[in-house]
């Protein structure tokens, strides 16, 4: 009963089903504007579920509001990806996904952080979330995005010598020779 | 008159290198290199309704060194060629190699920037299964043939 009554609280769930899709969609970008102001995220575009683009200068604060905020209580970080948006039309060419969910409210989230391609770096979250280690590392093996303050940042699938990141757009499918060359 | 009449039914008379041969094609010891889809087919052959056992080659080890047939069935990565290597180097001779199903022989439908184009790039193939997965009667077949092939072998 505790519970329900706090599912009820400001705009977050509807007593019985907290937190189902479309049972108040803005909830959790309403509670970030209330909290970081309203110029702070803008409007996402995920499918499925709530979703916010953010600036990456401010990562970790925002994170950990988002895991530790009562009423949104992110403690689980699904996924971390990123996408790179070379041909479409797009002012910054990367942008790093974080899958949120919450346990407690049975919601799902996503944060999508736009990473300039002459400058590719962004915060590491594994303090904030120890899972996003080995998520983090695939994402730099992958795209070369370089995450700040991560524990061990190394490749994770890709040969340590491999000197390209193959899922930017601009790699060609068939490599530039490394599968030929490669290092016994 | 000649040996064989002295000796009657109790001896028979051959050349070391067809006894050994004999022998040899007769209990395979494969070493599985399973990577990838393939390898779960390798495993229905050998399992009871294909039975490698009856070929003689159900002894599978998982140490090389105690080998003699490399059976790589899967995708091959150049991360994972140098393992290949590594393995094939500490069999003991004489040995040979399956190379089973597309990805192992050319590198199959991913033809992208991290499969090796083909195994036989880097060790010597004896015999090739095409398919993908191929079905357990040609992993069959192509035991047979490593076994024609062994029995020619010069035995030392
Ligand atoms: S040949 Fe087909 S079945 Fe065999 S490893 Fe490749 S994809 Fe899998």
């Amino acid at each position: 009963m505790e519970n329900q009554e706090e599912h009820q609280a400001e705009g977050v769930g509807r007593p019985g089903r907290p937190g189902r899709p479309g049972s108040n969609p803005e909830a959790v970008t309403a509670r970030i504007r209330a909290r970081f102001g309203d110029a702070s995220v803008r409007d996402g575009n995920a499918v499925g579920c709530e979703s916010v683009i953010a600036e990456r200068d401010a990562l970790l604060p925002f994170m950990t509001f988002l895991r530790d905020d009562p009423e949104l209580t992110f403690d689980y970080l699904a996924d971390v990806t990123a996408v790179d948006r070379l041909k479409l039309d797009e002012a910054v060419r990367f942008a790093v996904v974080y899958q949120l969910y919450s346990y407690k409210h049975n919601r799902r989230f996503s944060v999508s952080i736009p990473v300039p391609e002459a400058d590719p770096r962004i915060q590491s979250v594994v303090s904030v979330w120890p899972g996003a280690n080995w998520l983090e590392r695939e994402v730099y093996d992958m795209y070369g995005i370089v995450f700040e303050g991560h524990p061990d940042l190394r490749r994770i699938l890709m040969p340590d010598d491999f000197g390209s990141y193959p899922l930017r757009k601009d790699y060609p499918l068939h490599g530039k020779g490394e599968r030929d060359n490669f290092v016994f | 008159m000649g040996l064989e009449d002295q000796l009657q039914e109790n001896v028979m008379t051959t050349k070391v290198d067809a006894m050994v041969g004999w022998a040899r094609k007769n209990s395979l010891w494969p070493m599985p290199f399973g990577t990838a889809c393939c390898a779960i087919e390798l495993m229905a052959t050998l399992a009871s309704r294909f039975d490698l056992a009856r070929f003689g080659a159900e002894a599978i080890r998982f140490s090389p060194r105690q080998s003699d047939l490399l059976v790589v069935s899967g995708r091959v990565s150049i991360k994972m060629m140098p393992v290949l290597k590594k393995i094939y180097d500490q069999m003991p001779e004489p040995k040979w190699v399956i190379s089973m199903g597309a990805c192992a022989s050319s590198g199959g439908v991913f033809n992208t920037y991290t499969l090796v184009q083909g195994v036989d790039q880097y060790i010597p193939v004896d015999v090739y299964i095409p398919g993908c997965p191929p079905r357990p009667e040609n992993v069959i077949q192509a035991l047979m043939k490593i076994q024609e092939k062994v029995a020619q072998a010069k035995a030392n």
